[in-house]
């Protein structure tokens, strides 16, 4: 089988059907091809979406998208083996409808529907096995025996980019680069969550955890609230686990059995376990971005942002999507899509928080390769509040406190030291 | 549904999930270069345990496989051939 489209789209994430649903609204020939055989249940994330994006692009999302609840309340815990500290943010409207919580499987198919309205065709069930490059052009893309050609290619993948490195567009992704996050779902009832969480049904909280969830190596954990469940999980960077002789299928089990979660999830089920990698480094170099014949939006462009307090990917992923649109309607106009008529993809990129917000954080991820910030820190933390909430008679003030707890975990310098590169780097 | 107060197997965890197995495995491990690999890093990333180390050697199976694509990117020996499962095929999530 051979067809023709004026573009054509690899994956059917947020980014694809973003970028889906733009361009057949402006009457383009659109395909998308997803390897799921549904729309949404290769996608995996662990639970929150920031609104922004929605509000600009599909201002109805608030009637219509799948949300479960709303997030009110922020929590990061430090966590060891038994102790916790917790900070909880609460703002009562201020942050109202900033974020909500859902299952991407759920939004990917209300997006998907929104796509196909506009007339885009969604192909499921289609793997695409390779790119059709001509004279250093992109195409097309190989799925089986069927070659589909297309004006435009738009590759989102997703964070595993199999197809831009076999097709020589991306070199090999080292593991540093990427971490793996593994999530489970856990039904409670709505009643239970409301009590334990201290909220109402509309109402969510999203929760990071630092220490023990990643066993000190560089990661963390998350939880969220869902209307009938609570999702949690652990994430690891892929250059840890073999250093420290340590499974990520066995943490995600000791974080769900640490006193702290076992007791907020008690009587719980677990529904689901899944996995999907995350990319820590940073955006593809603006070269990368682009080419003859096609654009590199979502994930696969690696459009994630980690600042410790926010993890984002599905905001940058839609708002890369319409770009890309935009970008790609434009060169229709013309007719071209050369690598110079696409450059504009990347000039709107750097117009709109998409770039702009990834080169504000961009020494972000080597700051977060620190270590420290995942094993002394936490342990700094924990020990200091041990000991001042700890009476027993011996005369000590907080700081005598403080410098017990930082005994052989870091010096006065390098924790300055640290300190400001966080300054300088979030 | 499986009850959380126990600690769950990785074997229970993976039963919740709908796969399609194909035939052919979407993974091929050339275990003769894993001989040579002493951290062997994809037996610690793969959240579902399909390396496995037996005598000191990687037994694999694809059946069970999430798809993240951890274990080709930490292969230090490009020891793993990797692909997703052929389209509507492998792991379904439903709560993704």
């Amino acid at each position: 089988m051979e067809e023709k489209f004026d573009v054509i789209i690899v994956g059917g994430g947020p980014s694809g059907l973003t970028a889906g649903y733009f361009l057949a609204k402006a009457g383009l020939n659109v395909v998308i091809l997803e390897r799921g055989n549904e729309l949404g249940n290769k996608s995996m994330f662990g639970g929150r979406i920031y609104t922004h994006a929605l509000e600009k692009n599909f201002p109805e999302y608030k009637k219509e998208a799948p949300i479960e609840r709303w997030v009110r309340k922020e929590r990061i815990v430090v966590m060891d083996d038994e102790k916790a500290f917790t900070a909880e943010f609460f703002a009562d409207t201020a942050y109202k409808e900033n974020s909500f919580t859902t299952y991407l499987t759920k939004f990917i198919q209300w997006l998907g529907s929104k796509a196909e309205n506009e007339g885009a065709l969604i192909a499921t069930g289609v793997r695409v096995d390779s790119l059709i490059i001509k004279d250093g052009k992109v195409v097309g893309a190989k799925a089986g025996e069927d070659e589909l050609y297309g004006d435009y290619i738009i590759i989102a993948e997703g964070a595993n980019t199999l197809l831009l490195e076999s097709s020589g567009l991306k070199r090999k992704t080292q593991p540093h680069e990427v971490a793996v996050g593994v999530k489970e779902v856990i039904r409670l009832d709505e009643e239970t969550i409301n009590n334990r969480f201290n909220i109402d049904s509309n109402e969510g909280v999203a929760a990071h955890f630092l220490g023990y969830a990643s066993k000190g190596m560089i990661g963390g954990g998350f939880m969220y609230t869902m209307r009938n469940e609570v999702t949690l999980g652990v994430v690891v960077n892929l250059s840890e686990p073999s250093k420290a002789k340590v499974a990520v299928h066995d943490i995600a089990e000791e974080f769900r059995m640490h006193p702290y979660i076992k007791k907020l999830l008690d009587g719980g089920y677990m529904l689901e376990y899944s996995a999907h990698i995350i990319v820590e480094k940073g955006p593809l170099k603006e070269n990368e971005l682009y080419g003859d014949g096609y654009l590199v939006v979502g994930d696969a462009a690696g459009f994630e942002l980690n600042t410790g307090f926010t993890v984002r990917g599905v905001d940058f992923a839609i708002e890369s999507g319409k770009i890309a649109a935009d970008a790609i309607i434009k060169a229709h106009e013309r007719g071209k899509n050369d690598r110079t008529a696409l450059s504009t993809y990347v000039k709107f990129l750097k117009d709109s928080f998409v770039l702009r917000e990834l080169a504000a954080f961009k020494k972000a991820p080597k700051f977060l390769l620190n270590k420290r910030i995942y094993t002394a820190y936490p342990g700094l933390i924990l020990d200091f509040l041990s000991t001042i909430y700890k009476v027993d008679g011996t005369p000590r003030r907080i700081y005598d406190s403080f410098k017990k707890a930082k005994k052989n975990k870091v010096s006065l310098i390098t924790l300055i030291r640290d300190l400001l590169g966080a300054v300088r780097s979030l | 549904m499986i009850p959380i107060e126990k600690k769950i197997s990785i074997e229970q965890r993976l039963s919740l999930l709908v796969f399609n197995v194909e035939k052919e495995p979407h993974i091929i491990v050339d275990t003769n270069r894993c001989k040579k690999c002493e951290q062997k890093p994809c037996v610690y990333v793969c959240p579902a345990e399909l390396y496995k180390l037996e005598n000191g050697e990687i037994i694999f199976n694809y059946e069970g496989c999430l798809e993240c694509g951890s274990c080709r990117i930490v292969c230090p020996h490009d020891a793993i051939k990797w692909n997703y499962p052929r389209g509507g095929f492998g792991a379904h999530f439903r709560y993704g």
